[in-house]
């Protein structure tokens, strides 16, 4: 008999979530250039809230800040992507310490792997605070974050050109290519969930001075969760800089805080399948909505602008009210073989337990 | 996984501690002292300061008085997570059990916190889940244990933390009979087998009384009598608290 859950059974969690990602890809591959746009942005923002759930589903801490790695991820691409000669016209007023970044160039994926380098460093610098708070004060904290990187690439024009747009980023992104970053962080993010950090930092997500009277270095593993997860969404950033080839700064704001929020909230800000699962359900209502706004379901008579936001903000409060943890909680998608054993072994359980009390936990 | 461990003997010892809280002495100038291979029980009705006893001796407060030592070792100021590191290791009177984790992961968490490699912890962790009869709710989610389980759950879970010493917060709440006789031996064990010194809070007499050594009764945060258990039985300051004066 065997005494432990199977790592094979385990190992059903990735590549349910890869299969997920290849079928998102297969429709952004073969569908038209609307539904490519649609599928490839799900891409981008499913390495993102797998970033992002990398952290926040481990260690139980919501974040607000994360989209700043993105920001970051976005503008190193753009330095290590323009063309040298554009790069001369556009950032003529480079301070002199900086202006050997106007001749700086990489080849498109070493330019993703340093976009989330320079993630990882601003994770690192912020990581001995994130790694000291949780709860509100964290909220708040990661949400000053995001403010800060916000205001010093709005306000430092010279290096980032402020609120102007950067232009000229050679597109470099293709649903294949974000395919399998998407494969690269289900991979990345799953094995720190399996690894002694990511089993140590769940069990402080579970109770804080529970997990500490059983020796575990909190901060640390906070630390450690926090820095990586800041590599993933530079990834994402650097990627989305290479589909859009332009942005400006508010493109990495509050719109995008929300909108990865509902991501991650819808789908369950406590598992990476509900991460991945909340991206995939969210961008699909999203261009439902859309569409349903522009009176392609309503006989071409468009509703009122609006419309589709205010949709999607009732979905989310109904799930809020009805699922609290969101549509997967803190469960991963599993075969449903599976998970029907699962809800056997689990009723068995309970009626050999029958008679006992069962604890508030 | 009881395998004696030849160690040197250790003692915990707690001198004129002492917890204030904005004037409120909830622990005054207690000394309890705890040897390796001892069950210690620390007594006394609700309120008299058990638990913030424990609390002070596991680092989960700081004393405002007194000093705490481990042998040579200055514990006084030093943080819950050292003081597991060097073996002492509490559980608490809910279990909080890491609840959305199964036995295994709960038990195995703890190993890893306690310095151990993955390895070597899932065997350790595997050893001590046979050990307490946890085997067949291993692959369990703790949420979905009964109270009895749980409060197991929580013990195994500092048994994986290897400690010279184990503070136990009310081991037997929630426990049917069966599993409470089966506790007393398994704390008796934890001291003869690990060469363990336990201090074990807990409001059932029978279960105090058949497991422990020496007896500490505590009441209004002071200490009101000490000793061998038959002789603290007898105290007439214990029985005044436990049945009240008789005139």
């Amino acid at each position: 008999m065997k005494m432990f859950a199977s790592s094979s059974r385990s190992a059903q969690t990735p590549i349910l979530l890869v299969c997920l990602g290849l079928l998102t890809a297969l429709v952004g591959a073969t569908a038209g250039l609307t539904v490519g746009r649609v599928a490839m942005v799900t891409l981008i923002s499913l390495v993102f809230v797998i970033g992002q759930s990398t952290f926040t589903g481990n260690s139980g801490v919501m974040s607000f800040g994360h989209v700043a790695f993105m920001a970051i991820g976005a503008y190193t691409t753009a330095y290590l992507t323009i063309p040298v000669p554009l790069k001369g016209v556009l950032f003529a007023e480079l301070p002199h310490s900086l202006r050997f970044l106007a001749h700086v160039h990489a080849p498109f994926i070493p330019a993703v792997l340093l976009s989330g380098l320079a993630a990882l460093v601003l994770g690192l610098v912020t990581a001995p605070v994130v790694a000291r708070l949780s709860g509100l004060q964290s909220g708040i904290a990661t949400l000053a974050l995001l403010v800060v990187v916000y205001n010093v690439l709005n306000s430092w024009t010279a290096v980032t050109r402020g609120s102007s747009s950067m232009i000229g980023i050679p597109r470099n992104t293709t649903t294949w290519l974000a395919f399998a970053f998407v494969v690269a962080a289900v991979i990345v993010s799953w094995a720190y969930k399996k690894s002694r950090s990511g089993l140590q930092l769940q069990a402080s997500r579970e109770d804080y001075w529970a997990a500490v009277a059983s020796g575990v270095a909190v901060g640390r593993h906070r630390a450690v969760a926090w820095i990586l997860s800041a590599f993933l969404c530079g990834v994402s950033g650097s990627l989305y800089a290479g589909f859009l080839m332009s942005f400006n700064v508010n493109a990495f704001f509050l719109s995008a805080t929300f909108a990865f929020t509902v991501m991650i909230v819808i789908g369950g800000y406590l598992s990476l399948s509900g991460a991945v699962v909340g991206a995939v359900a969210v961008s699909v209502l999203q261009e439902f909505l859309r569409r349903l706004q522009d009176g392609e379901f309503t006989g071409g008579s468009a509703l009122p602008a609006g419309l589709a936001d205010l949709l999607l903000a009732a979905v989310l409060l109904i799930v809020l009210i009805k699922a609290p943890l969101g549509l997967m909680g803190v469960r991963e998608l599993r075969l449903p073989g599976r998970r029907r054993s699962q809800r056997a072994e689990a009723a068995k359980g309970a009626a050999g337990a029958e008679g006992e009390v069962r604890a508030p936990v | 996984m009881g395998t004696a461990t030849a160690r040197r003997p250790s003692v915990l010892r707690m001198a004129g501690g002492g917890v204030h809280f904005d004037g409120l002495k909830a622990v005054d100038d207690v000394s309890i002292e705890v040897r390796s291979g001892q069950v210690v029980g620390l007594i006394g009705p609700n309120g008299s300061g058990k638990t913030t006893t424990l609390n002070l001796l596991s680092g989960m407060l700081r004393a405002s008085a007194g000093t705490i030592r481990l042998d040579d070792v200055d514990l006084t100021s030093m943080s819950m997570r050292k003081r597991v590191r060097l073996g002492v290791v509490r559980t608490f009177q809910s279990g909080r059990v890491f609840a959305r984790l199964t036995v295994l992961e709960n038990v195995e968490a703890a190993a890893l916190g306690s310095g151990l490699g993955r390895r070597r912890a899932r065997a350790l962790a595997a050893g001590i889940i046979d050990e307490l009869g946890l085997r067949p709710d291993a692959d369990r989610r703790a949420e979905s244990l009964t109270a009895g389980r749980i409060r197991i759950t929580a013990i195994a879970r500092a048994l994986a933390c290897r400690p010279r010493f184990l503070l136990l917060d009310e081991p037997a709440a929630g426990q049917n009979e069966s599993e409470a006789v089966s506790l007393i031996r398994s704390i008796r064990g934890f001291a003869q087998d690990r060469d363990c010194g336990v201090l074990l809070v807990e409001h059932d007499m029978a279960v105090v009384m058949q497991t422990c050594d020496h007896l500490h009764v505590l009441d209004s945060g002071r200490t009101v009598a000490e000793g061998a258990p038959a002789d603290v039985r007898r105290d007439p300051r214990v029985i005044e608290i436990y049945f009240g004066k008789r005139h």
